[in-house]
């Protein structure tokens, strides 16, 4: 299908979009009626009301997810290859903040940063302790990759621990990821692989 | 964490955010949390593609822990080097690492590390900047000329060592004193004149039978790696090899020994001419190429003479000289007990003969051929450097002396007044990693970067049939801003005093891949560019070289007769162990945990004796003893084991620093001290194992870090099955060895 | 894992036991070690130390038995009928022996310590009391207790930076052991999940393996036929499940594979080589 093919191309927001790009929506829209995928997950289930986390830039996801449709691992890149989905390189920032924006109050402390050569030093909102062994990249290959599930619709997945990040600026936690939590999840899909055993995620 | 995230801290704030504690307790710092914004994720500016944050990455370097050199493979995870594996593509250890190698992370992330330079003012070390430091440094090295000055360091190699000479050339100088405790001069004087060749190379792999005179090869010796993996394949091969140890202390290489015989120290050459007579006279094996006053002093040496002199046994002579003359071919080596006495050379080379007799050489003792790079080869460090330092020392000869990579201070006997002499030299500059006796000592401390964390090359002096240059690089940036690299000292100096020549290489960095280009291209293996090179041989951690095949020759120099002595007193062992090694690793707290392999103490110093010497003094298992020579005593506790000689006692080396930081001071005594200043006459080694002296019990027994094996019981298996040993004929018929 | 489960299943987990344990085993790591090519060098026991971030408990309480070795060499001077010193010293290397029917996983009082599918013993930190009633049960003494916290005398700074993050750090009360590097074997597993394929033989290579000199420590898994661990137990006749089989299958009494305290019935995954010596 066409979709699957599309370039992630971030900047291009609801303007661009002229026929093409409406009957694209349709077929998105379909495609993620779970018509695609090879097999059903359970979400986990539960909430947490989370602290608002003050971050050296107020980093907006709305803008970036919602508006402009960049997806997820655009950015935290490393969720489809490691444990930690990681917080962007500046790097990453600065490929289109370069260009863009540069007017804007948060995209000139950001530039300082870069310029100064450091990082911005973000603080830590999803975390689980020290204790625990997770792996983003095997719940990616299950929950999205291995079931052919869409990959620009991938927020959804990851909407299942991080929650509706994309009408939030900085992140904040609204999952509570304690062990009840994630063993339940695992419970509920225990047909797909889903481990109990307690050395699995206990290190 | 506000303001500036750099380097350094970003470092500090990974290191917590890693690894922290499993559960919090009231007294604990919170480190683990849930709770959202508690923690700091740092994200990295611009990485490498390789670099994904969760995954480690592996390097390849060289280990600098002793002078082997094995290659390493080092885990680094988010910018931080957490473990040390050997390198697969070096074939010296060919992946393998010893205790030493493992605990290098330790020294690299030590507590004591000098972070700063420091210059001796108003008598103590206060800390100044590098400016300042190298001010100092142009200043007092512009007063000094020719041979005023000098280096002391221990075993260098490779292009650290080139710049060294370079820099002695350019102070006009030719004193570079190389001092290491645990060595094999000796024997390579020996090796020299016997056979053409200082450091052939030793292959335990082809032998059918090695018979060791206290070498402890596995263990302190100067491959342990090496050796180790040439000793699984002598087990292992069809025909299985046998080890025989002579030694008057059991060393962990002796524990392994399929006949342990004890010795009385002092008679090893009288064991090996014994032996060599009957090889000659009974099993009549050729002579041939041996002078005649060696022939004559072999014949006055009979079986009864021998067991009666030396206490092992003349049957057991006879049957170890017949098997040797059967299975070949066999390999004979003298170790640090033999090498260190008195007439260290003459012993040594008594029993090098038994390997001409036998017809070793070119079997299990190879030519090493001849490598390719001299400049970049060892200059392998001794004791004889030690004894004439001190001795140019006391005598005014030194004005500025600059230190790296040896600790005279607590190596050297009190016997060589070295400490006088060191007040005699105006200058002295230590480059030196941690707060050790001579870098207390000197007058001008220079923080120098862990191996971990520099650049350099290693020509290993014990190379492996496929002969290579080691490779070393940084596998993290420097802990601390302050410290530099030794290459990166090295250059500095030579700046100073040439600028024309070394102005061109802003850095040791650049220093090296310059010297890189210009290797011949048949080192380069193809590389179609320099940088390609230069990259396989960061990623593969070697540069393969072809040294070559040689002939050694095989030649009997002639040597003193041994003096038989009748003194019935106590000789004195200062064993080097596998582990805490020279006492260079005793400010690491996994070598002072990890128990000694024969005696299982820790954290301590003890002296070793056999029961019945104990039993006749009336000295008990722990009891408290003053071991005193003609130049001191020391006090320290008692372990009886019966793998020694009853003329004998040891005293493991490393503990007893007076400085060197919390892990190492104030813990044990230090044997080296209380030794004569014996020299061998022909080497101007020391003769470190022929120190005689007396044991007086001074209190009664108490405690003791050893570790109780098993469920406490002791040293007894009482009746378990734990260890089994079943004969080799058993496994014959099983295994078809 | 209520004590009502316990009870109720009690005889189908002894059964299963005896009959080779779970039936749905996805591996079953077991290691070889040659007695006759360990030295005793401690190059294992370091190697153990920095991977597994123990704790350096230092003199005082290394006398009272408190250290933290997880891998251990013992060191004996007596072997039957043969003269000490003169066949020098027996050298064991002691770590869990991840026993298919191990005395102290039913009796810990929370279940801290079960069977893992992959038939290794697994102590869970988080949920250990302290009891240390597993310990005081296991006949080969290979469970250590952290009776104190040694998180900032063992590792002062800048020594907790070579702690490894793919381990915890176990605070006081809480008992460990050796785990066969499940870090690594976690690793291997997530790798080869994630590329679609089965783990090889060899990839898997705990610490002590990894550093011994002369290779006397063989790891892998006895459900894979083709490993070099199967091979070994096989060709030494050494199996799994209980005692009497073992006895039975031994065609061979001369074969050097064995299994320590193997009477006891605990069904150690480690089997050792007969240290061989030859008598002149």
């Amino acid at each position: 299908m066409v979709v699957k093919n599309r370039l992630i191309n971030p900047g291009a927001g609801f303007a661009r979009t002229g026929l093409a790009g409406m009957v694209f929506l349709v077929m998105l829209l379909m495609s993620s009626m779970a018509m695609a995928v090879k097999y059903d997950v359970v979400p986990p289930s539960g909430t947490h009301t989370g602290e608002d986390v003050p971050q050296p830039i107020e980093f907006p996801h709305d803008i970036h997810v919602k508006d402009n449709d960049i997806n997820c691992m655009y950015c935290h890149t490393y969720a489809r290859r490691s444990k930690v989905a990681g917080i962007p390189p500046t790097s990453k920032c600065m490929g289109c903040h370069k260009v863009i924006a540069t007017d804007k109050p948060r995209i000139q402390q950001l530039t300082k940063y870069w310029e100064d050569k450091e990082s911005p030093p973000w603080k830590k909102v999803h975390d689980v302790p020290d204790f625990v062994h997770f792996t983003h990249e095997k719940h990616l290959k299950t929950l999205a990759f291995d079931r052919e599930f869409p990959v620009e619709d991938v927020k959804e997945i990851c909407a299942f621990c991080h929650g509706d990040v994309e009408n939030m600026t900085v992140a904040n936690k609204v999952k509570p990821l304690n062990m009840g939590f994630c063993v339940n999840c695992h419970i509920a899909n225990k047909d797909l692989g889903a481990p109990g055993d307690c050395w699995k995620c206990h290190k | 964490m506000s303001g500036k995230m750099n380097r350094r801290s970003f470092l500090k704030v990974m290191g917590w955010s890693g690894a922290g504690v499993a559960l919090t307790g009231c007294d604990m710092p919170t480190t683990v949390t849930l709770e959202e914004g508690k923690e700091d994720v740092v994200s990295y500016l611009m990485p490498e593609e390789y670099v994904i944050p969760g995954v480690g990455v592996w390097y390849a370097s060289t280990c600098t822990q002793c002078a082997a050199g094995c290659g390493i493979h080092g885990r680094v995870r988010e910018g931080r080097v957490l473990k040390l594996e050997g390198n697969p593509d070096a074939a010296m250890n060919n992946g393998k690492l010893c205790m030493m190698g493992q605990a290098g992370v330790q020294g690299h992330y030590n507590p004591d590390r000098i972070n700063t330079p420091m210059m001796r003012t108003g008598g103590s070390l206060t800390p100044i900047s590098w400016d300042k430091a190298l001010g100092v440094l142009e200043e007092k090295l512009g007063t000094v000329n020719g041979d005023r000055f000098a280096w002391f360091t221990g075993t260098i190699s490779g292009h650290q060592s080139v710049l060294l000479t370079n820099h002695l050339d350019a102070m006009g100088s030719t004193n570079h004193y190389a001092h290491e405790v645990v060595n094999n001069a000796v024997s390579r004087a020996v090796n020299q004149d016997m056979l053409g060749e200082a450091n052939p190379r030793l292959r335990l792999d082809k032998a059918k039978m090695i018979v060791s005179f206290g070498a402890d090869f596995m263990g302190a010796s100067q491959s342990p790696v090496q050796y180790a993996g040439q000793y699984a394949k002598f087990r292992t091969n069809k025909e299985r090899g046998l080890l025989i140890q002579i030694e008057s202390k059991m060393s962990l290489t002796g524990g392994s020994a399929d006949l342990w015989l004890a010795i009385k120290p002092g008679t090893e050459a009288m064991l090996a001419l014994g032996m060599a007579n009957l090889l000659l006279n009974k099993i009549k094996i050729s002579d041939a190429g041996i002078p005649a006053d060696v022939r004559t002093l072999i014949n006055t040496y009979d079986i009864t003479k021998v067991a009666r002199v030396t206490g092992v046994a003349g049957d057991r002579i006879q049957r170890v000289t017949q098997l040797l003359s059967e299975r070949a071919p066999s390999l004979v080596l003298a170790g640090a007990g033999v090498e260190g006495q008195a007439q260290g050379y003459a012993t040594t080379a008594a029993i090098m003969m038994l390997n001409h007799i036998l017809g070793n050489v070119g079997k299990t003792i190879e030519s090493a051929g001849d490598f390719p790079f001299p400049q970049l080869m060892a200059k392998q460090g001794g004791t004889a450097d030690l004894v004439a330092f001190a001795k140019a020392a006391k005598a005014k000869k030194l004005d500025a002396v600059i230190f790296h990579g040896s600790n005279p201070m607590y190596s050297a006997p009190k016997s060589l007044g070295l400490t006088e002499a060191m007040a005699n030299i105006g200058f002295k500059v230590a480059i030196s990693q941690f707060p050790d006796e001579t870098t207390m000592a000197a007058d001008l401390v220079l923080p120098v970067d862990s191996y971990l964390e520099d650049w350099g090359t290693q020509v290993p002096a014990d190379q492996a049939e496929a002969n290579a240059i080691h490779v070393q690089q940084p596998l993290m940036e420097k802990l601390n801003a302050e410290t530099k690299g030794l290459g990166d000292i090295l250059l500095t100096l030579l700046k100073q005093r040439k600028k024309d020549d070394y102005g061109q290489f802003e850095d040791y960095y650049a220093y090296l891949r310059n010297a890189f280009s210009a290797m011949p291209t048949s080192v380069k293996n193809d590389a179609k560019s320099n940088d390609e090179f230069w990259n396989t041989a960061l990623q593969t951690g070697v540069i393969k070289v072809d040294a070559g095949t040689k002939t050694l020759q095989s030649t009997v120099v002639s040597f003193a007769a041994p003096v038989e002595d009748d003194n019935a007193g106590l000789t004195l062992l200062p064993s080097p162990r596998l582990g805490l090694f020279d006492g260079r690793h005793a400010n690491l707290p996994w070598l002072q945990e990890a128990p000694d392999q024969i005696s299982k103490v820790v954290w301590d110093s003890w002296v070793e004796m056999h029961p019945d010497t104990a039993a006749k003094m009336g000295i008990g298992n722990l009891d408290l003893v003053e071991v005193s020579s003609a130049q001191g005593s020391v006090k320290l506790r008692v372990v009886l084991l019966k793998g020694m000689h009853a003329d004998a006692v040891a005293i493991p080396l490393g503990q007893g620093h007076e400085a060197y930081g919390r892990y190492a001071k104030g813990l044990g005594v230090n044997p080296l001290q209380i030794l004569d200043a014996t020299t061998d006459g022909k080497t101007g080694e020391l003769a470190m194992y022929s120190t005689r002296v007396t044991v007086k019990r001074v209190g009664p027994a108490d405690s003791l870090s050893i570790v109780r094996m098993g469920t406490g019981a002791g040293d007894s298996q009482v009746g378990r099955k734990l260890v089994v040993t079943v004969p080799v004929e058993q496994v014959r018929r099983t295994e078809g060895t | 894992m209520s004590l009502d489960n316990i009870l109720n299943h009690w005889s189908d987990y002894r059964k299963g036991s005896e009959e080779g344990g779970h039936h749905d085993y996805e591996h079953r790591w077991a290691m070889a070690i040659n007695l006759d090519l360990c030295i005793g060098c401690n190059a294992c026991s370091t190697a153990c130390y920095a991977e597994n971030n123990l704790a350096v408990v230092g003199k005082e309480k290394f006398e009272k038995g408190q250290a933290m070795h997880w891998m251990r060499i013992e060191r004996y001077w007596d072997q039957q009928e043969l003269e000490h010193p003169e066949q020098g010293a027996s050298f064991l290397p002691m770590m869990c022996q991840q026993c298919g029917a191990a005395t102290c996983e039913p009796v810990c009082p929370v279940a801290a310590t079960y069977h893992t599918p992959d038939g290794l013993n697994a102590q869970v930190y988080n949920r250990c009391i302290g009891s240390r009633y597993c310990s005081n049960n296991c006949p080969f003494r290979v469970r250590y207790f952290n009776f104190y916290s040694y998180y900032e005398s063992s590792w002062p700074e800048p020594m907790e930076q070579q702690l490894n993050p793919d381990i915890s750090v176990r605070d006081k009360g809480v008992m460990e052991k050796c785990t066969f590097c499940v870090q690594r074997i976690r690793t291997v597993k997530d790798k080869a999940f994630m590329e679609d394929r089965p783990v090889q033989d060899g990839e898997v290579v705990p610490a002590c393996a990894q550093a011994c000199p002369t290779s006397a420590i063989v790891f892998g898994d006895t459900m894979d036929e083709g490993s070099v661990v199967s091979k070994l137990w096989k060709k030494h006749q050494v199996e799994r499940g209980v005692y009497q089989k073992t006895k039975l299958a031994k065609k061979d009494a001369d074969l050097r594979g064995y299994r320590i305290f193997e009477e006891l019935n605990v069904d150690p995954s480690v089997m050792y080589l007969e240290r061989v010596r030859e008598d002149i």
